[in-house]
């Protein structure tokens, strides 16, 4: 699967670059995403609830993420 | 009164003697007085706080002791999660629109209720009962709200009513079972004095306040709904907390860094808060948005005003949606 380091990077930064790796892919795309920022884990959950794709929390740091809508 | 003449007439220490002390204590009587009648205690259940922040710890603490333990939530202040730190203490988890369930509660607990998240605007509908103490913070309610039957201590901050800020009003109730967590060797709850200007102040701003309030209620409400209806409607990717506070909004965008919105909109002249994590001094995003389900990202906290007009807010609008826009591109 796809990773996309965001370790280090600061929000919101890390769902910028994620909305970014999955412009051009398409539906069913899946992309692992390592952030560290404190406000990832909400904020992916937050981001899913609000585009209608799905995050999975593996670890604090690392987020499996899969796109259902264009 | 204007303010120069407060400082003027009360500089005087209201507990000495003398003709000047005594017109102080005077005048510290009659604001106690207002604040009794507006806030619904008794005028000897009232002590004033230099520090509001500290009267989480007087009214929770002094509630406490070993086998009591702490009910809070998880929107509440961040000085009530440092008190449970230090007792048996259960967080409750909000529902996605606020509510907590105080059916776990046992007779011997004691409980805080928050009348209305002041970030959010989350009015608490839920009311605990049948528990050895309940603190209520009023800190972003203020008048608005009254307090429940069973209220044991009671939290409120000045600047709800556009009072100074630096004053918090602790009430603690006959009927409760507190004991002072400071060290004291009188009856007086905190070490004090208050400044008394700013005491009597306070109580001039709670009259005019209350009594704007009425009349200003509707204008409010649908000030509150057009920044929700343009927000939802015109801005994509945004995330209105649930709130039912008229005068209170928080909304977040997604891929928008808030300390560079809320700079473009101080330069415009709208000086708005954040909940964000960058906008924060421990760079952590806001726990109310977190426990709610909301993006933390690109917050923005809007409290309108008596003053705010329509104009205003059409100006506000059209300058937040024009930003949001530029600062995605």
């Amino acid at each position: 699967m796809e990773i996309l380091d965001c370790l280090g990077k600061r929000c919101p930064l890390p769902i910028i670059e994620l909305a970014k790796a999955l412009a051009n892919k398409g539906v069913g795309a899946q992309i692992t995403l390592l952030s560290d920022d404190p406000a990832s884990q909400p904020d992916l959950i937050a981001w899913a609830r609000m585009t209608g794709n799905v995050v999975k929390t593996l670890d604090p740091k690392t987020f499996e993420v899969t796109k259902l809508t264009n | 009164m204007a303010l120069p003449h407060i400082f003027e007439v009360s500089w005087p220490d209201p507990t000495k003697l003398g003709v000047d002390s005594k017109s102080a204590a005077i005048l510290l009587n009659e604001a106690r007085e207002t604040f009794a009648g507006h806030l619904g205690v008794r005028s000897d259940e009232i002590s004033f706080l230099g520090e509001p922040a500290l009267g989480f710890h007087l009214g929770i603490s002094g509630l406490l002791n070993e086998s009591n333990r702490l009910v809070y939530s998880n929107i509440d202040r961040m000085e009530v999660f440092a008190i449970a730190e230090g007792h048996p203490n259960l967080a409750l988890k909000v529902s996605d629109v606020g509510q907590n369930d105080y059916s776990v509660l046992k007779n011997s607990d004691v409980a805080t209720l928050q009348l209305c998240n002041r970030e959010t605007g989350t009015i608490q509908k839920s009311r605990p009962e049948n528990c050895a103490g309940l603190f209520v913070d009023a800190t972003g309610s203020g008048t608005r709200i009254s307090l429940p039957k069973n209220w044991s201590t009671a939290l409120w901050d000045s600047t709800s009513w556009a009072g100074p800020g630096g004053l918090g009003i602790l009430a603690v109730s006959k009927e409760a079972k507190w004991q002072n967590p400071l060290p004291h060797l009188d009856g007086r709850i905190n070490p004090g004095p208050t400044s008394l200007p700013l005491i009597v102040a306070s109580a001039l701003a709670i009259d005019s306040w209350v009594a704007d309030e009425k009349n200003l209620a509707e204008k409010i409400s649908a000030l509150n709904q057009e920044i929700r209806n343009f927000i939802s409607t015109r801005i994509p990717d945004s995330d209105l907390a649930p709130g039912e506070a008229s005068h209170l909004i928080s909304a977040s965008f997604l891929y928008i860094n808030a300390e560079q919105l809320v700079t473009v909109l101080a330069d415009k002249g709208f000086a708005v808060d954040s909940g964000s994590a960058c906008n924060a001094t421990n760079m952590q995003p806001s726990h109310v948005l977190a426990a709610l389900g909301i993006l933390t990202q690109g917050n923005i906290r809007l409290t309108i005003h008596h003053a705010t007009t329509f104009e205003d807010v059409k100006n506000f609008l059209e300058v937040l949606e024009a930003t949001i826009s530029e600062l995605r591109a």
